[in-house]
């Protein structure tokens, strides 16, 4: 039972969904309607299983002492001084969880995204080598596309941010559109085995 | 060739990755810190966008919709673009609606929403409303509800307002009138957009991405299932000089901006350095020259290291 009753909600569910799309009656849109009733009723849980399932894994490292158990204690700090800061004082400018924002989260963020500029640099000098015809189209195509990004490009010349838009637009399109469709198809050919119940496995092993 | 020579790139073949962090590190914080005047061109995808947002100047019938589906990881480069287009809104009256999909963003809107309304005498329900955070689980109900009923849809705001309430929404009743989203994304989120407000109700969709996921939402752009673009932060900075240009512009015969000319952009170029403009209106074009400069080094890194590789390799 516990793998048939999650399988036929699947199903029925999977197959009403399919006939609301479809079938714009107004059985069809009530069902829909109160169907996102539902929805706005059982997120706010799913919240509660992530705070739950962090104190968890965190408490545990905590209390066994584990290597690096520190990072936990600052991640569990962080998550309740944050949530005691936005009940109490409210989220809106001025505030101190607005204030952690913008002084801790925004420029920590930043800072870990802005790190890649470092790793590509260096990457790029010490491994895009022209080795071979293909590395040396692939290098000849990235240097007219960062051309093509900043106005020194079209200040050397109209063709460079011309080319760089072609190179989007024809090869690089190709190649992406080639690998949309296969994903696709694959998308389309799960869910249809995931509604027909011959795909199990997010059911999860075991009975 | 000279032993010299081949001793130098031998040596610079191995050199400490320490110091091209320092070069790197150099070529973006001098231009941040020493703003200079380099031309921004204004492409199609950006202008798309503007002239889109501009169509609803003064048109108390239609509305932009802004989703911000990042976090402030990928701030640098979306922030900008976000205050361009709510500085754009509040310049030529047009009424604006912001919502979250992610927890992470919701300090953001406000952050978006605060730091652009500063100048101007807008007001939250009248002039501009943010949904505030909605969880992901029920993105996809919220973007078909909108197809039918927004204020339903949606139900509060992000203060907890009855959105069936506000004055904003006389006269906004769904994707007909709301007729532009624009979502902001470190990925291709917007595809969700296309799939639902614009495969169903067809809403207009314009996506403003970071540089990275950019060739990912070209077959999007292409096909005119998007029908604007925001092209990382060469994006940003070209709709700060259009909204500098015409939206922001002030004269006897435009006492509220002017419209969009093919001709205008072409010969005018908005000089960033001074205090005319605020430095917030203008962090997109400052952050370009950190871009041109890392750029032209990268490239500069690039061609040094195939120098080096063949000199090396036709040596040994």
């Amino acid at each position: 039972m516990k793998r048939q009753i999650p399988l036929i909600i699947i199903i029925t569910l999977g197959f009403m969904f399919v006939a609301h799309s479809f079938i714009p009656h107004k059985i069809s849109t009530e069902f829909f309607d109160w169907f996102q009733d539902w929805v706005k009723a059982i997120s706010p849980f799913a919240v509660s299983l992530g705070i739950m399932s962090l104190f968890m894994v965190h408490g545990t490292k905590i209390s066994r002492k584990v290597p690096n158990w520190q990072y936990s204690v600052v991640t569990l700090g962080g998550l309740i001084f944050t949530a005691v800061a936005g009940f109490v004082w409210g989220t809106q400018a001025g505030t101190p969880y607005m204030w952690l924002f913008e002084n801790v989260q925004m420029p920590m963020s930043a800072s870990m995204f802005a790190l890649l500029a470092f790793y590509i640099a260096s990457a790029a000098y010490k491994a895009f080598r022209a080795r071979s015809a293909e590395a040396t189209v692939l290098l000849i195509a990235a240097v007219i596309v960062m051309l093509g990004q900043v106005p020194l490009g079209a200040m050397i010349s109209k063709w460079i941010p011309e080319t760089s838009t072609w190179i989007l637009n024809v090869p690089n399109l190709a190649a992406k559109r080639a690998i949309m469709i296969g994903v696709g198809l694959g998308m389309t050919a799960t869910s249809l085995k995931i509604l027909l119940g011959i795909e199990r496995t997010y059911l999860g092993g075991g009975d | 060739m000279n032993q010299n020579v081949i001793n130098f790139f031998n040596k610079i073949q191995n050199i400490d990755r320490r110091y091209i962090y320092i070069v790197v590190a150099l070529s973006i914080i001098i231009p941040l810190l020493i703003p200079f005047n380099s031309p921004t061109y204004v492409t199609k995808p950006t202008a798309d966008i503007y002239k889109k947002v501009d169509s609803f100047a003064f048109d108390e019938n239609k509305a932009v919709l802004l989703s911000f589906t990042h976090d402030a990881s990928t701030m640098p480069e979306l922030f900008p673009m976000e205050v361009a287009v709510l500085r754009h809104c509040f310049e030529r009256n047009i009424k604006v609606f912001t919502i979250c999909w992610l927890p992470a963003a919701a300090p953001l809107v406000d952050y978006a929403l605060n730091t652009a309304k500063e100048d101007y005498d807008v007001q939250s329900g009248v002039d501009y409303c943010n949904f505030g955070f909605k969880p992901w689980a029920i993105q996809l109900p919220i973007m078909l509800g909108m197809g039918d009923d927004i204020a339903k849809a949606v139900e509060t705001d992000s203060q907890g307002r009855k959105v069936e309430n506000l004055e904003i929404m006389k006269n906004i009743k769904n994707y007909d009138d709301m007729n532009l989203v624009i979502d902001f994304a470190g990925s291709s989120s917007a595809i969700s957009w296309i799939t639902y407000a614009r495969a169903r109700f067809g809403a207009n969709i314009a996506a403003g991405v970071t540089a990275v996921m950019v060739a990912d939402n070209y077959p999007y752009l292409q096909t005119g299932q998007l029908m604007g673009m925001f092209r990382g932060l060469k994006g940003a900075a070209e709709y700060e000089k259009l909204v500098d240009v015409f939206a922001a512009y002030e004269s006897e015969d435009y006492p509220n901006g002017r419209p969009y000319s093919n001709e205008i952009i072409k010969e005018t170029n908005v000089p960033i350095t001074g205090d005319t403009i605020p430095y917030k209106y203008k962090k997109a074009r400052i952050g370009m020259n950190a871009q041109s400069v890392a750029h032209i080094m990268m490239i500069f890194f690039i061609l040094l290291g195939n120098i080096g590789y063949f000199i090396t390799r036709n040596k040994g």
